[in-house]
Parts: C-alpha cells; structure tokens; sequence
C-alpha cells in the first residue's frame, strides 16, 4: 500500500552507491572462490580431459600412439577386463545388499530406547571403519590362510574335516573378500542409519503403537519409508566403493586365484604397474569405471524415484 | 570486473607455472655435485647390503665419489621409474637402479634413450651367458649382471631315506622321475612333495627355461604358447603335480617359509636365493641337500635353470661416467667383492672369474659337507638362454588363469590355443 510510492522515492539516490557496493562484494565473492575455482580445474578437470585423451592411445611406455577408439572396442574382447568386471558385479549384487540389511538391521537395535551399553556397541561396530585398509586386509589374510585361525576353529568345532582353501580356491576367495568388506563397511552405513533413525519423531511409532501395528509393520511401514533417502545414498556410495575396490584385493589375494577375485582398479594397476606400462589402455579401463557409475547412479535414482535424494 | 578477474587468474597461472618452472631447473638428484651419484635397490639383506660391499670396494680407491644407497621396495622402483620415465622427467631418479631380470626388457623398450649403453665398458665374455642376453636388446649391452636365479631342488635327505631312497637316486632326474619319488615319499612319510603359490607360476618358467623355451619366441615379442611343447608338458606335469596330492598351496612368502621350515614338504625347487630362509631353521641342519633341478623328460632339456635374479642399469642422467665406472670397477671385474659376497651375504654372482675363488669352494655343514655355492654356479652356466621379452608377466597372468581352466577339467589344446588367442591381443 505505501511501499509503491516511497520505494520510487528512495531508489534513484543509493543506486549508484549500491552498484558500486555490489560489484565490490561480488568482486570479492569472485576472489574467494577464484583461488578454489583455479585449483579444481587445475588439478581435476585437466588430468580428467588429458586422461580422455589419453584413453584414445595405446603403446609401451612413452611410445604411446593414437589408436581411435580401438582401446574401448578391445575392453569388449579382453578376457581379464571381462571378468574383472564379473566380479565386481558379483561382489555388487552380493555384498552391497547384504551390507545394507545388515546395517539397517544393527541401527535399529541400536537406536532402542532401552537398550544398555548403547555407546559401547556404537563404538565397537563404528571401529573397523577407522582401521586402515591395509592392516585390516592383513589381517584377514592371515585369519583365512589354510592352516589360519578360522579354518582352526572350524575344524576344532568339527564344521569341517579338512581346512577350507579360502584363499587358493576361487569360489571361496570371493568369499573371504566379501566377508572382508562387509566387515569393513558395515558399521560406516550403520552410523548413516542410526543418525537418520534419531531425526525420526517418535511420535509417529507412538501412534503405531496405538493403532496395534506390531515390531515388523513398524519397520518395514514406518522405518523403512522414513530411511529411504538414506538407503538410496548408502547404496550409491557403497556401488562406487565396490566399483573402486582395490587395497582389500591387492592385499589378500593379489586378484587370485587366476583371475577369480581381481577387481578392476586391480586390473587397471596392473596394466600400468605390472605389466610393461600400456597406460592408454589403463586409462581407458578407468573411463569404463566413470561410466559405470554414472550409468548405476542413475538407475539408483529412478528407480527409488525420490527427487529428495 | 571482468579485467580484473582476468588479471587475478592471469598471475596465479604464472605462479604456478613459474614454481613449477624454478622446480624442473634443479638439476636431477645426485647430478648437481658431479662427485655423487645415488643407487636404488630393494631388499636391505640382500641387495642393499651388496651394494654396501661394492661401495667399500671402490672407495678404498676412488674415495672422492660419494655413493648414496637408497632401500625402496621392488614395486616402489618399478611404480617410481614408471611414473617419472612416462612423463618424460628424470628429476629424482637415480644413477644407478636394479631392475628384475624378467622386468629388464619392458622398461628398456618402453623407455628407448632413457637408459646408458654399457657395450664395451665390461667384458661380457665373463659373465654367463644367459644372463647377457637377458640385459641387451638389440645387440646392445644395458646392463651390468647381478645375481643369477640359478634354481637347485632342496630336498629333505631324512625324508628320502625314510622312503628308501639316497641322495644318489636323485641326481640329474626329469619331473617323471621326480613324480614317481614324490608319490613314494608321501606313502613313506606322508609329507607333499613341494609348495606352490597359485598366483604365481615361476616353476613353469623354470621348466620351460630348461628345455630353452620361454612364453614368447625369439624375437621377444611373439607369442608362444599354443604349440609350445615345453610349456604343453610342464602343464601336464603340474596337473599330474596337483592330481596326486602332492602339491602343498601357500599363498604368501611367510607361508611359504613356514611350510618348508616347518618340515611340511620334502622338497624345496626354486632359485638358490632361498638358501638363507633353508638355513634360518637351524634344528633341520645335516637334514638338507642339493641336487639339480629336475628336466623336462623327452626333450631337450638340461638339469640346470633360473628363477628371478636382478641386474645394476644405469639411466642417462648427469653423473653417468661416474655410474659406469663405480659398476664396472666393482660388479663388473672385482674378484674379491664376489668372494666377499658369498661369504658376507650368500649371493651367486654371474661373473665366471669368481668362482676359482676359495669362497666358492667352501663345504657347507647345513647341507652335509656340500659345496653348494660351487655347485650352483656350474648349474648357472649351463642355463640355456631365452629372450625374456617385456611381457613376462602379462602373459603369465593369462596362464595363471588357464592353469585354472585346465585343472578344473578343460582340454589343454584348447586351453592353450585360448591363451595364445588372448595374449596376441593384449600384446602390441
């Protein structure tokens, strides 16, 4: 009602002082993110776009040449690229959901009101998340050797007969990595959950309460609904992760036995470190991997069809 | 605005890219005092301390030169003279570098121009001839030979007589022969005859290096696996190996160790730098010996071969006179530095000179009385040699894998054929 007539009648004096104000701040908006800006480009973008072009050679060492697309046809036909990508694929669909019902599970015993000692089993689940790779690797390493303390124990508690070949033996190679990462990883989606759990108003399972809806419909009705952005997340990271396995691979089982549990960061290691270096190639396997994750990461979204997330 | 923003992005590329320019102006590591140069090498009980006894060699003549021994790790050098090779700089690389002998080729090929010549600054008629052609390329001498991998099948002499056999029994056999003792043992005794890595196959490359083969031909660069007969055999033996049981799996280097001293298998084959690890169990004293290695029967083949074994390059960096004249004045003519290493540390060298010397001569009480280090460098001379080609491993992953295909039950022929197939393609 009154603004129409004052807003005119102030405005023309400040403009040119608030322009000038304006272009200062932006100006020293600019500065601040300038030096990051640089930097990104610097060190992110410009080894991205050099390692495209890069993926477009192939060649020993430094006598790289320009072989077109060659490099991304030869990934359909390459027999060790193949089953790398068979194994992530496996330890995928196996381990990432495992590992997500697992956390889900443990983050809503954990978030019971009544439950003691709450700290205490936070803490010890939470823990292997800050072990460093490597060690723990090694250690599970020498747990699963043949004559290691699992089989041991196995074997005292008469499970088995003869040790298990968990690291020589294909099928159960990929069974010690898959144990090895779900130990790793669980208690790092555990903590997403629980902190998700606790923005929960209870007053909503209160209600539930009073309507009659027993444990199982609170969860799978309330909970699970209410977790859904986190899930969704969980389940992104957790795919890149698996998609960029590496040091647990490297350390128990050096992608063996021939070939049954390499992973293929493992394998692009291997084209630019074991192997004479063909780095063109490894940088092609590399861009394999962008696009797996961009091509999952959508699916992940459509199909949770969330736009929160 | 615009301007100013320009002006701000403008200096801080010429920052960087004056830092980065005042950087590549330093002269390389080792290169600024000419009175200097820097070795790279890996295992401190081992390589380390050889170049230790070198450097002392050669300073009690030419004390000017100051030598610098940097330890990494064996991967590390590769990772490091990968990366820096690749990206054309050879700032912080050193003089001096010990690359694995089946490594050699890769980075001398991949990387042309980067690395000294050395034909002509030491006689190569002096060392063993295997281990030559394992440095050069293209007529060209690269490297000054180390240690050689000269392989001896240790075995458990209680065990083989327990069995019923004598140290006699077991001179100059072939793998059939071996099979046949291995499979009385286990009834005897029953221990496994010896312990595999499956990861890794260097018993196949012992065998086929025996009969003069390798995994590519001549030229270092073909393929040859589908009708190599060496290999064809040394799978069925490892099959025959695997099927009888007696082939105990490890799947690290501790493992491996604590198979053997723990008195786990009869049998020990692989290069003579086991030695040490034979000897660390002191309670199985008198309890070793050494025969030659085993050949692959009905072909040609000698009782002698190699595993692993590294070589001294030297990378065209300022500094490299000083290199070449440090590696051919200690590992390339001292007869007394070789006989130091024996006694000192226990490596084999390659050089022929050296093994008149007494050290060379001496019984060791350990594996009864034997002169093993005299009987391992005769068994050295007598490797046949093969062109290792830069692919060794490449390829060797691929037969890891069809290893695996032909122990769980698929044609040999096909499993071959398949690994030929794969490799040509991999290997440009």
């Amino acid at each position: 009602m009154i603004p129409a007539t004052t807003k005119q009648n102030i405005q023309p004096k400040p403009r040119k002082y608030n322009n000038k104000f304006r272009l200062k701040n932006g100006l020293i908006g600019w500065a601040f993110i300038s030096i990051a800006t640089v930097m990104i480009c610097l060190f992110y973008f410009y080894p991205m776009v050099q390692a495209l072009i890069l993926s477009f050679q192939s060649g020993a060492g430094t006598n790289l040449q320009f072989v077109g697309l060659d490099n991304y046809l030869r990934l359909f036909t390459d027999p060790a690229f193949i089953a790398a990508l068979k194994n992530t694929v496996i330890y995928l669909i196996i381990q990432v959901p495992v590992m997500i019902i697992f956390a889900l599970f443990i983050s809503v015993l954990l978030n019971n009101k009544k439950l003691k000692l709450k700290g205490f089993f936070r803490t010890a689940i939470f823990l292997p998340c800050i072990t460093s790779l490597v060690a723990y690797s090694v250690v599970f390493k020498y747990l699963f050797a043949t004559d290691g303390i699992i089989n041991k124990m196995l074997i005292n508690v008469s499970l088995i007969s003869e040790p298990i070949q968990w690291l020589t033996d294909p099928f159960w190679a990929k069974v010690t990595i898959i144990i090895a990462i779900t130990w790793r990883w669980t208690g790092y989606n555990m903590i997403f959950y629980l902190s998700a759990l606790q923005n929960v108003d209870h007053s909503i399972y209160e209600a539930a309460k009073i309507d009659g809806a027993n444990a199982f419909q609170q969860f799978f009705k309330i909970t699970i609904p209410m977790l859904k952005p986190i899930i969704l997340f969980t389940s992104i990271t957790s795919t890149i992760g698996t998609l960029q396995l590496f040091d647990e691979v490297m350390n128990i089982t050096k992608g063996g036995p021939g070939n049954a549990t390499i992973t293929i960061s493992q394998y692009i290691y291997n084209l630019s470190f074991k192997y004479t270096p063909d780095f063109g190639y490894a940088a092609t396997v590399s861009y394999a991997i962008v696009i797996m994750i961009v091509v999952f990461s959508i699916i992940q979204f459509k199909v949770a069809g969330d736009k929160n997330a | 605005m615009k301007k100013l923003l320009a002006l701000i992005m403008v200096s801080m590329l010429l920052l960087t890219a004056c830092s980065s320019g005042a950087s590549n102006s330093t002269e390389p590591e080792g290169g600024s005092d000419s009175n200097q140069i820097t070795i790279w090498a890996w295992d401190p009980k081992f390589n380390i301390k050889a170049i230790e006894l070198a450097k002392e060699a050669y300073a009690s003549e030419n004390p000017d030169l100051k030598v610098n021994v940097i330890e990494n790790a064996q991967d590390d050098i590769v990772q490091k003279l990968n990366t820096s090779l690749s990206s054309g700089t050879t700032k912080g690389l050193p003089n001096i570098v010990l690359i694995e002998d089946y490594r050699a080729k890769s980075f001398l090929q991949a990387y042309p121009d980067m690395f000294q010549p050395l034909t002509g600054s030491f006689e190569t008629e002096d060392f063993v001839q295997y281990k030559v052609e394992a440095t050069s390329v293209d007529g060209e001498n690269y490297g000054l030979p180390f240690d050689t991998g000269v392989t001896g099948l240790y075995v458990r002499t209680d065990y083989l007589t327990e069995a019923g056999f004598s140290i006699e029994d077991l001179q100059n056999i072939d793998w059939k022969e071996y099979i046949e003792i291995g499979k009385k043992v286990k009834e005897a005794t029953g221990k496994r005859l010896l312990t595999i890595d499956p990861n890794e196959l260097g018993i196949l490359r012992t065998m086929i290096q025996s009969a003069g083969k390798w995994y590519v031909k001549e030229d270092g660069t073909t393929p040859d696996l589908a009708n190599n007969e060496a290999l064809k055999l040394s799978f069925e033996i490892y099959k025959e190996l695997v099927d009888n049981d007696l082939m105990n799996f490890h799947s690290d280097w501790n493992q491996f160790l604590a198979t053997f001293n723990g008195g786990e298998v009869a049998t020990v084959t692989t290069g003579n730098w086991i030695t040490p690890s034979i000897k660390a169990e002191a309670s199985q004293s008198g309890k070793w010996a050494v025969v030659p290695h085993p050949s692959l029967p009905g072909m040609k083949s000698v009782n002698a071969s190699n595993l692993g074994g590294a070589s001294w390059y030297i990378l065209d960096v300022p500094g490299k006179e000083n290199a070449v004249d440090f590696l051919t004045k200690t590992f390339g003519s001292n007869v007394d530095l070789y006989q130091k290493l024996v006694t000192e540390i226990g490596v084999i060298g390659t050089y022929i000179p050296a093994t008149e010397g007494e050290a060379y001569k001496t019984e060791d009480e350990f594996f009864g009385g034997q002169s093993i280090i005299s009987d391992f460098s005769k068994w050295a001379e007598e490797i046949p040699q093969v062109n290792y080609g830069m692919h060794t491993y490449a390829i060797e992953d691929i037969l890891i894998v069809a290893m695996q295909n032909y122990l769980g039950g698929q044609d040999l022929d096909k499993v071959l054929e398949d690994a030929q197939q794969q490799a040509e393609t991999q290997i440009k």
